[in-house]
């Protein structure tokens, strides 16, 4: 890390730090009542114990299992439509329109669908995190095998190369910068559909547990449950960024 | 020493002896004619580079020969069967060297892919890979990745994967258009020596007149509009050849004059 990388980093804890020690000012000069705002150090507190004595710990896992269950299952499937589509252009031609009416479709309005075809059960959440986190994968992968060098093309058909080993030696890690940009979007995406269906469904989860505790007048456990999804969406960010730069690790020599 | 110039060549007869050959071919892409009329016939282990002011179809024909394209009348064979598609025992080196590797796969992984291709088992390929970089003047790259490398680098990366195809034929599209000078000269000197010691047939096209004249057995001039062969000369420099004595030698000068008149007038 050079030298200004270092003050920057610096820079960047002070002004979360900062933020912080604001919030805790205005908790202890009471200017919101503290029914509704607990300070840093209540809300640390309510984490702690959440985790030592409370059921914390298992709420978390559920929503990560959403998340991760949802996401996983709209990778698979967005990646592999995407190739489809993106390979083919009868497939392109075919699946295409239907796909424009699907996607502006708000996840929201999927919902009531989903609870009607599923009930309130895990299998809707699966529905309806995965829906909502297919898109920018698809839209990615399309992206990425369309945007492959038609040179390379040419290569594999004077190589006589399978359309399989096409696929999967050319056209997906040609791609595989579009796709894991779309990923990373798409876990977002899952987070947020995961809290959704956890509070419009009582799953286990965080969602559920902030839900519960904003109704209780338990300011101190809802912003530790809010702390928790905001961690949890800043690591799964973090791990996706390790990722990619492992995976992506030729392009350090591209400037 | 009467060389005839520039009568147009007629549309012999293919010897029996071709490798590749082109029987009136005629490829008309967008309603327009690209190369109309085309008779060729390349031999076994013969050099033969092709020249032309830009958009006489000369790349055009080139990839004829590979059958990226199909003739829209006329037959392009190769050792007698007719070119459909194309085959791994003709290996092309695209100019664009940049857009022709894979940029995620290490110099290594690129010779890779084409032994992947001809189904050579794993535990052979590390051996070939070695062998084949070391052919290029690469040994020591074998970990690096493309854009890691010079455009030299790169494009004797790209002739070292086009060697993994182990090709009867070798199809060179401008391969040194986008060098300097002297990486030039040095990449001309390691093909003329690498294609010597397999025998293998080339087709290169190149702008570069004296390349041509340097490099080749033989030299065809395109005329453009639509592109047709409009003269043909035997090169009868002594081999091996060398980028001082060669290029000093009154018949390459004489060539290079004759072939240079050639373009001027088919530029008029």
């Amino acid at each position: 890390m050079t030298r200004s990388a270092v003050y920057w980093r610096i820079a960047s804890f002070l002004v979360a730090a900062g933020f912080v020690g604001l919030w805790q000012l205005i908790a202890n000069l009471k200017l919101i009542s503290q029914v509704y705002l607990p300070g840093p150090d209540r809300a640390w507190a309510a984490l702690v114990r959440g985790f030592t004595s409370g059921d914390l710990a298992s709420k978390l896992l559920g929503t990560l299992e959403h998340m991760v269950y949802g996401w996983f299952l709209a990778s698979v499937a967005g990646i592999a439509l995407g190739a489809v589509i993106g390979s083919s252009r009868a497939a392109r031609s075919y699946i295409a329109p239907s796909l424009e009416f699907l996607r502006p479709l708000p996840v929201s309005a999927i919902i009531p669908v989903a609870i009607a075809m599923f009930g309130l059960t895990q299998a809707m959440a699966l529905f309806v995190i995965s829906f909502g986190a297919i898109w920018p994968m698809l839209l990615a992968t399309v992206h990425g095998f369309a945007a492959v060098e038609p040179r390379l093309y040419e290569v594999a058909r004077s190589l006589q190369m399978s359309r399989l080993a096409v696929i999967f030696k050319i056209a997906l890690p040609s791609a595989a910068p579009d796709i894991l940009a779309g990923m990373r979007l798409s876990l977002t995406v899952a987070l947020i559909l995961s809290v959704v269906c956890e509070i419009l469904a009582g799953l286990d989860g965080l969602g559920h547990s902030v839900l519960l505790s904003a109704r209780a007048f338990r300011s101190a456990d809802l912003f530790a449950g809010v702390i928790l999804l905001g961690v949890i969406g800043y690591l799964t960010s973090l791990m996706m960024s390790y990722a990619e730069s492992r995976l992506l690790g030729y392009r350090r020599g591209i400037r | 020493m009467a060389l005839s110039a520039v009568a147009p060549k007629q549309a012999a007869a293919r010897p029996q002896s071709a490798q590749i050959a082109f029987s009136n071919v005629t490829l008309i892409l967008g309603g327009k004619p690209i190369v109309e009329d085309l008779s060729l016939a390349v031999k076994p282990g013969e050099f033969l580079c092709v020249v032309g002011a830009s958009g006489c179809g000369k790349t055009t024909a080139l990839r004829l020969a590979a059958a990226l394209y199909q003739p829209t009348s006329g037959l392009v064979q190769f050792d007698g069967q007719a070119m459909t598609a194309p085959r791994r025992d003709i290996a092309i080196v695209f100019q664009d060297y940049g857009k022709a590797l894979l940029p995620w796969r290490t110099a290594a992984g690129n010779v890779s892919l084409a032994l992947e291709a001809t189904g050579i088992p794993a535990a052979q390929r590390a051996g070939r890979i070695d062998a084949l970089l070391k052919k290029v003047g690469l040994p020591n790259h074998a970990g690096k990745y493309p854009a890691e490398m010079s455009g030299g680098m790169q494009q004797r990366l790209q002739i070292a994967r086009c060697l993994a195809q182990d090709p009867k034929a070798l199809l060179m599209d401008e391969p040194f258009g986008a060098l300097d000078a002297m990486t030039r000269q040095g990449l001309q000197d390691e093909v003329l020596s690498l294609v010597a010691a397999s025998s293998t047939t080339v087709i290169f096209v190149t702008h570069d007149l004296e390349e041509a004249i340097y490099l080749g057995d033989r030299v065809i001039g395109l005329l453009p509009n639509p592109g047709r062969i409009g003269i043909e000369l035997p090169i009868d420099l002594p081999r091996p050849r060398d980028q001082l004595t060669t290029r000093e030698n009154p018949e390459f000068l004489r060539l290079r004059r004759e072939l240079f008149d050639f373009i001027k007038a088919s530029e008029a």
